[in-house]
């Protein structure tokens, strides 16, 4: 019974995150023209563009290899399950959680898609493909160890790298008992969040321009049902990374049992930080250039900088 | 070329079926002494020298190390006779040195006193420099065998200086008299004999900067001992480090000396690094993981030196004993996936005769079990998830994190360091293998060889997945690997095994333990993971075909127009090309455009490239110990004039000087 009514919020909070995520893209997207002074798409426009990708045919590389149809469906698998790694609505206190994954291995999963799609971009054996497949490998071993150190500094402090029970743990604390290594832990992984998410100054998701362009790189070998499964995993990347910072610094609001008040006081919350963090990275994006290429470890440096900061404040 | 006689191959089929069946033997007597509970086994060998009894002895330590020997062993030996198939070089040679060197190294293991150890150890080094040089047509390889042996000798005399001032100490070499030697020395003592140790295994293990043969000569050797050599035979070598640092160095009780911990666990960091990024830019697919077996031994090492640091002697360290699990069942997860890449590797080289990889590609469709075995073993020496190389990493991430909160000050921040450096290492891993996997197997072929490449024999195949099934079952199930750390952790550390630690909720489940802190373990599951992968992958899949049944059809790759060639396949040295960039600093890249123009200076005819880039202990260290080498022999040329009296001087000269001084003492 206790097992079953855990499945069941699990189940509910990692359906609602993937259902979430192309929301807010289009939040972002409808930001960014409405401060460039156009009307822009309507909120709604990633879930359409996700339905018509799924009705479209596929034309596929005939020099790819047979494993080429299965990265989509894995690369979304791999995001996908790291929603069950987060506490979305639910922390349940001290409780004996069912385990299936701590912060680790959430970084670990999206490692594991980002790989995933660098061999599929491969796979095609075009230039573009190998050059996107390159550039966000490099960003992307970058980000892992500054982003795993942020996440480290938060973890030594209460003594886990279960995300649920760090939320837990600290929404308990009624002023969240923010110190130094806390707000150098948040600076960092803001930065990382931009890297992580595909967001300007580091990528820009709106471009296919060869020159700039490192995650749409990779995807330009796939097209119809299978693009729409690595654009879901694009989007739903984006929303666990949002709600990591959210758990990691705001776990605030989140609820312990199955009360609706206590729920919909808990999916208030999530919205309430979800709509900061992506006006923040939509913020951003319109005020900002995109960096040279090699300017961004320069960059990314300031995320690693104050990540190392903080864990070695917090050791120390 | 001739081919061989059919009663030679039955020959070399023979003997690599005996090298399995020993194989098999060895494991299942390991096993026995691993969760059979059998205790110490041990044999006393017949008398060969008159000061010494020689003796083999088998507790969990040792029998854990078999355990890796024979995994890799049986792959190998399942493998071998269809590698050398019928053009191999003296192919009975090759197989008794394999033969050869395999026994030796289950003596290093099985070794009961320090005179059997060293034979043994002796043994290893020059069966495997056999193999190694077995291709003498290939004048790179010879040169590579000469920088191993002397390597391997100048390790080995910091290894009998060890051994010697313990022996001489004890009055016997068998280890319970080095021991109780080790017990009566002063701590300072202890320091230098642990170092010298250090510096010997660590010679053979191919830390960083002792590494510079290891690229040399594991690639050299055929591919199933270059999976044996970098799989197993590091892994002797890091045998040496456990049984001398946690055993027989170590003080009766009390923890044992900081500055241990601090420089295998700096040791263990720079190699890591160094390993990995080194490894990146190779494009010869054996040297690119001879250079990331350097890495590996650099993770191992991350996590004996943190259980060093966290130790305090005979009494229950969770945290201790997470570490020391988690460098243990890395030494296991590497030999299994780096044996898996080498015979990978192997299979490309024996179908194509290439190891470049820029001129391969392809492979895909051309050798499709070679290739999606190679792939699973890039997924777990790359630290992902769901497979082993992710378990050991995250013990060790643990290991570091809780490890670090719990020693403070500068350990502690030692501790973080090696974290983040850790992390950093998986993703240098992930690109390398991004690359190498990518590159080599998938776009277009590049070269005729890559072209009418086939599919390897079933014998070779079956090696692999021998070692594939390894690697998903230690990922999968990790609690039942933890069994058989219960044994060697409670030798070297007492206290709880980590069967009680890692997995107390049970054997799917692996936490980490922060109970010492007071704080609940973190919990993670990777079998549950992995279902869940599996179960998300196949609804997407179903989904994905669901809205309606829309037309597929193949077309050629984007190329703006232009017909699509093997030309625009993204080479091995472009990938690596941004990393070399922002790591310029440890690179030192140089590269060369020769340029070739016709009768206008506009119209370029040819365009070379060169490009290399350095290993900074190479041209640092080895380059001026060369340099100075040469200028020592080149002064003490002058003395050596030939007169045969001059010479006769010489020795009464020493002679008499070793007499005085010797007969003060």
């Amino acid at each position: 019974m206790d097992n079953t009514a855990a499945i069941g919020k699990i189940v509910a909070q990692a359906g609602l995150l993937v259902l979430l995520g192309p929301l807010v893209t289009g939040f972002i997207q409808k930001l960014k023209a409405r401060l460039q002074c156009r009307q822009g798409a309507s909120l709604w426009q990633p879930y359409r563009d996700l339905a018509k990708l799924l009705r479209k045919g596929t034309v596929q590389s005939d020099s790819a290899s047979p494993f080429f149809r299965a990265i989509p469906v894995l690369v979304l698998a791999a995001t996908v399950t790291t929603t069950v790694m987060l506490p979305v609505l639910w922390a349940p206190a001290g409780a004996a959680r069912l385990p299936m994954g701590d912060a680790i291995l959430l970084l670990a999963l999206l490692a594991l898609a980002r790989f995933l799609c660098a061999i599929g971009a491969l796979d095609a054996g075009g230039a573009f493909g190998g050059m996107g497949a390159s550039r966000e490998m490099t960003v992307g071993l970058l980000v892992e160890p500054a982003m795993m150190m942020a996440v480290f500094s938060v973890a030594v402090a209460g003594g886990t790298t279960d995300l649920v029970h760090l939320a837990a743990r600290r929404g308990m604390l009624p002023a969240l008992a923010w110190q130094a290594p806390d707000l150098l832990a948040l600076f960092a992984m803001l930065v990382l969040a931009l890297a992580e998410t595909g967001r300007i100054p580091v990528d820009n998701p709106d471009t296919h321009l060869e020159l700039t362009m490192l995650h749409e790189g990779m995807l330009l070998e796939h097209s119809g049902p299978g693009l729409a499964c690595i654009v879901l995993a694009t989007h739903t990347k984006q929303i666990v990374i949002l709600t990591l910072v959210a758990a990691l610094f705001f776990p605030l609001g989140l609820a312990e049992g199955s009360e609706p008040l206590e729920i919909a006081l808990a999916g208030g919350a999530l919205f309430a930080k979800l709509f900061a963090l992506a006006t923040f990275l939509g913020l951003v994006e319109s005020s900002y250039a995109k960096l040279r290429f090699f300017r961004v470890p320069q960059f990314l440096g300031l995320g690693l900088v104050c990540a190392f900061l903080a864990l070695a404040l917090r050791i120390l | 070329m001739e081919v061989h006689k059919p009663s030679l191959r039955g020959a070399v089929w023979l003997a690599h079926l005996l090298i399995l069946g020993g194989a098999s033997a060895g494991a299942t007597l390991a096993l026995r002494v691993l969760i059979g509970g059998a205790g110490t086994l041990s044999l006393t060998l017949p008398r060969l020298f008159p000061f010494a009894e020689m003796s083999l002895s088998m507790d969990g330590l040792s029998a854990f190390f078999l355990l890796v020997v024979t995994l890799v062993t049986a792959a190998a030996a399942l493998y071998g006779p269809s590698y050398l198939g019928a053009h191999a070089k003296a192919p009975l040679v090759q197989t008794f040195a394999l033969g050869g060197f395999v026994a030796c190294m289950a003596g290093v293991c099985c070794a009961g006193d320090g005179l059997t150890f060293l034979l043994a150890w002796e043994g290893m080094t020059l069966a495997s420099y056999v193999l190694v040089i077995i291709d003498t047509r290939n004048e790179e390889n010879t040169r590579a065998g000469l920088l191993y042996l002397v390597m391997a000798h100048a390790g080995t005399a910091a290894l009998l200086v060890v051994f010697l001032t313990l022996s001489a100490r004890g009055q016997g070499f068998d280890f319970a008299a080095l021991r109780t030697a080790a017990r009566t020395l002063q701590e300072p003592t202890r320091t230098v004999l642990f170092m010298l140790a250090l510096v010997g295994f660590g010679a053979k293990a191919g830390v960083v900067p002792l590494h510079v043969w290891l690229p040399k000569a594991h690639p050299a050797a055929p591919s199933h001992a270059s999976a044996l050599m970098s799989g197993v035979m590091l892994k002797v070598a890091l045998y040496g480090i456990f049984r001398l640092g946690f055993d027989i160095l170590a003080p009766a009780d009390g923890p044992l000396p900081a500055s241990w911990g601090w420089t295998v666990l700096i040791v263990g960091t720079v190699s890591a690094v160094m390993g990995v990024l080194l490894a990146l830019q190779q494009h010869d697919l054996k040297r690119l993981l001879a250079f990331h077996s350097v890495e590996n031994v650099g993770i191992i090492l991350i996590g004996a030196g943190l259980a060093m640091l966290l130790s305090r002697g005979r009494g229950a360290e969770p945290l201790a004993v997470l570490a020391l699990a988690a460098s243990l069942l890395h030494t296991l997860n590497h030999a299994a996936f780096k044996g898996l890449l080498f015979l990978g590797a192997g299979s490309v080289l024996s179908r194509t005769g290439v190891r470049n990889m820029e001129e391969l590609g392809g492979l895909a469709r051309r050798m499709p079990w070679t290739t999606w075995l190679f792939l699973l073993g890039a997924v777990a020496i790359s630290a992902l998830p769901p497979l082993n190389g992710f378990v050991s990493e995250w013990m060790t991430f643990q290991a570091l994190l809780l490890g670090g909160a719990k020693l403070g000050g500068a350990s502690g921040l030692l501790a973080g360091v090696a974290a983040s450096m850790l992390a950093l290492t998986g993703g240098l891993a992930a690109a390398c293998f991004a690359k190498a996997f990518g590159v080599t197997f998938l776009g277009r072929p590049r070269s005729v060889h890559a072209e009418h490449a086939t599919e390897s024999p079933a014998p070779m195949i079956a090696g692999m997945l021998l070692l594939a099934g390894a690697c998903v079952a230690l990922g999968l199930l990790p609690g039942y690997a933890m069994r058989l750390l219960d044994g060697p952790t409670q030798e070297l550390l007492g206290g709880l095994g980590p069967s009680a630690v890692v997995t107390a909720r049970g054997p799917l489940v692996l936490s980490g333990n922060g109970a010492a802190s007071g704080l609940e373990a973190t919990s993670i599951s990777v079998t549950a993971v992995a279902a869940l992968l599996a179960l998300l992958a196949a609804v997407a899949w179903v989904l994905r075909g669901w809205p309606r049944r829309a037309p597929r059809r193949l077309a050629p790759t984007w190329t703006c127009g232009m017909l699509p060639s093997s030309r625009f396949d993204y080479t091995a040295t472009a990938f690596a090309k941004p990393l070399r960039l922002i790591f310029a600093a440890v690179y030192r890249p140089r590269r060369a455009i020769a340029r070739e123009t016709g009768p206008s200076p506009y119209v370029v005819r040819r365009l070379g490239y060169t490009g290399e880039v350095v290993d900074l202990a190479e041209t640092m260290l080895y380059t001026r110990l060369k340099r100075w080498i040469t200028a020592t022999a080149q002064g003490i040329r002058a003395y050596s004039t030939g007169r045969i009296h001059g010479y006769i001087a010489f020795v009464l000269v020493t002679l008499v000087l070793a007499l005085l001084f010797f007969a003060r003492v």
